[in-house]
């Protein structure tokens, strides 16, 4: 199996032992071992939940900046909507096109019309679908990764069709290949992020194979070039490109989280966001509930794509900005369904293979398995199921598999160990 | 001889709807603690929530075992319900006796029974009239366990 990648880094001299990103941790991804936390790779599910939890700053997101795709002859930007809600109200998307221009792309591609053609496509395969329900909505890479480590049960239910970056990826490469005579490896397709998530889904998609993408920046990694150039442009009204990439109301409708749900109206939706909302609603259907749903969508992140981990403004801020946004804009714009229409019915929007269970590395024989299984449950029988998580692992029932899979010690729990106690006092004394 | 590893059984009693589908939910979990091939452990839940639900909805008691061998994964049910009258019709895909209550919850398409079998390496069903049911299913495990 490939080595999984993922877009976080524990900087050790700056982690402290806190156990905050161990417990913020919703797959149970984090042990901390003598004062330093370390992440299982086969559980992260890049959610990013121990970036917002760690105070002091050791945790950071493993970023890229522009120049790093400097060996491309020609670098396209396909911002997440979500960037238009991150400026002054008179900074317009066509300034904001002006900024990323001066920011070092060649050009901003115009991101509504794949935004629309994966709306059809997911609009068509719900009604298609036959499965078990609901179908669940491929957004957001986190949600796919927690199906992979958590619920590979439910990842038949997954939407296979691509999400919309990736077909503005694939129509970047085809459309700048054939207007500048380029081949496709010299065009650089990048993404502007609003989530690591989407980074590492980038770099490695869950389904396996390649991105359609070449790479994506965070958001702040451009913000601060942007605002300056966007906000020179609005003042002076001297301008690059007269064109705003945001012409119609539904193009910023998925960043709002009100997206494709008013084209399934005798559908039957749900729509959750926040991770541990989400765990719920998946454990619920693990039980055979929810049957009657024929959508749902699923967002790790509670306030949706608007509050993900590489935004830079305040969640409520950037809603209401884009919002505002909105209430300006008329509902479709013409142009970009007539482009819609021509290429609908020529695409495939199908994932080439389904993403797969993320399945851990196994050790031993069924038997050997068996012998640990009980062993674990018999030293959690002796553990006090309080989960205070100073063992260094996230709860009794996760320290009692560590010791009976040889890697941590019974005698790491303070209830059991007066030594325990006495380590902990040490890595975390107070400075007089 | 296969050698027997693991055993454990689990209640479900009939008409419990909030409890519905926690027996299958921890024979999840222990296949899963055991690393059980995920695809393995989506048949096995299939099997386990199927014949849960049927207790769930028609049966009063069950108890539903779990026998793990170094070679396969058998599943029992075995209810003191009304029994099953006409079992060539109950293992017909879409045939139900589910009353309108239990499909408005979701549940009594006429897919239970099927779907067990379709997701059994081995499948064997006797009911009696008036005594109850007793649903077995096999499911072998690969090399890997």
């Amino acid at each position: 199996m490939d080595e999984l990648t993922h877009g976080f880094r524990v900087d050790e001299a700056a982690c402290d032992g806190c156990l905050a990103c161990m417990r913020a941790c919703p797959t149970y991804a984090v042990r901390v071992k003598h004062g330093k936390a370390r992440v299982l790779s086969q559980s992260c599910i890049d959610c990013g939940s121990c970036l917002k939890a760690c105070a002091r700053g050791a945790i950071t997101a493993t970023t890229r900046t522009l120049a790093e795709f400097d060996h491309f002859a020609f670098k396209v930007a396909i911002p997440s909507p979500v960037l238009y809600g991150h400026f002054p109200l008179e900074v317009r998307p066509e300034h904001i096109v002006d900024g990323l221009l001066a920011a070092g792309f060649d050009a901003v591609w115009d991101y509504g019309i794949d935004l629309r053609l994966v709306t059809l496509a997911n609009v068509d395969y719900v009604k298609r679908w036959r499965g078990p329900r609901p179908v669940i909505s491929i957004m957001c890479p986190v949600v796919v990764r927690l199906l992979q480590v958590s619920y590979p049960r439910m990842l038949e239910q997954l939407i296979q069709v691509h999400p919309p970056r990736e077909v503005a990826g694939r129509e970047v490469k085809r459309h700048y290949s054939q207007e500048l005579g380029l081949a496709p490896e010299q065009i650089a397709a990048i993404y502007v992020t609003p989530c690591q998530a989407r980074t590492v889904s980038i770099l490695q998609p869950a389904e396996g194979g390649r991105s359609y993408l070449d790479g994506s920046v965070g958001i702040p990694q451009v913000f601060n070039t942007v605002l300056v150039e966007a906000r020179e442009a609005a003042r002076t009204g001297r301008r690059r490109s007269e064109w705003s990439p945001v012409r119609s109301a539904d193009v910023l409708r998925l960043s709002l989280r009100r997206p494709i749900t008013e084209l399934l109206t005798k559908h039957r939706y749900l729509s959750v966001a926040g991770l541990p909302n989400v765990i719920r609603v998946f454990d619920d259907i693990e039980k055979g509930k929810l049957k009657d749903f024929d959508y749902l969508e699923c967002y790790a992140c509670w306030g949706g794509c608007a509050n993900g981990n590489l935004t830079v403004d305040n969640v409520y801020v950037t809603l209401a900005k884009l919002q505002s946004l909105m209430n300006e804009l008329p509902e479709t714009d013409p142009r970009t369904e007539e482009e819609v229409a021509r290429r609908y019915p020529h695409e495939d929007y199908s994932l080439p293979r389904a993403p797969q269970p993320r399945a851990a590395v196994v050790v031993g024989d069924l038997r050997e398995r068996v012998r640990r299984k009980r062993k674990a449950d018999r030293i959690a029988a002796i553990l006090p199921g309080l989960d205070c998580g100073l063992c260094g692992a996230p709860a009794c029932k996760v320290l009692a598999r560590d010791v009976a899979a040889g890697e941590a010690e019974r005698g790491d729990c303070v209830f059991l160990s007066r030594q325990r106690l006495e380590e902990l006092r040490r890595i975390h004394r107070r400075p007089e | 001889m296969a050698e027997e590893l693991l055993t454990c059984s689990f209640r479900v009693h009939g008409r419990d709807f909030e409890n519905a589908g926690e027996a299958s939910t921890e024979i999840k979990s222990l296949l899963k603690d055991l690393e059980i091939d995920p695809q393995t452990i989506r048949r096995a839940v299939v099997v386990a929530f199927e014949a849960e639900m049927n207790v769930v909805m028609y049966a009063d008691e069950a108890t539903v075992t779990l026998v793990l061998t170094d070679e396969d994964i058998s599943i029992e049910a075995a209810d003191s319900g009304p029994g099953i009258p006409d079992i060539e019709h109950a293992m017909e895909e879409g045939w139900s006796t589910a009353t309108d209550e239990m499909r408005e919850m979701g549940f009594g398409f006429g897919m239970g029974l099927p779907n067990i079998k379709r997701n059994s390496d081995l499948f064997a069903i006797r009911s009696e009239v008036g005594a109850g049911t007793v649903v077995s299913c096999r499911i072998d495990l690969d090399d890997h366990g």
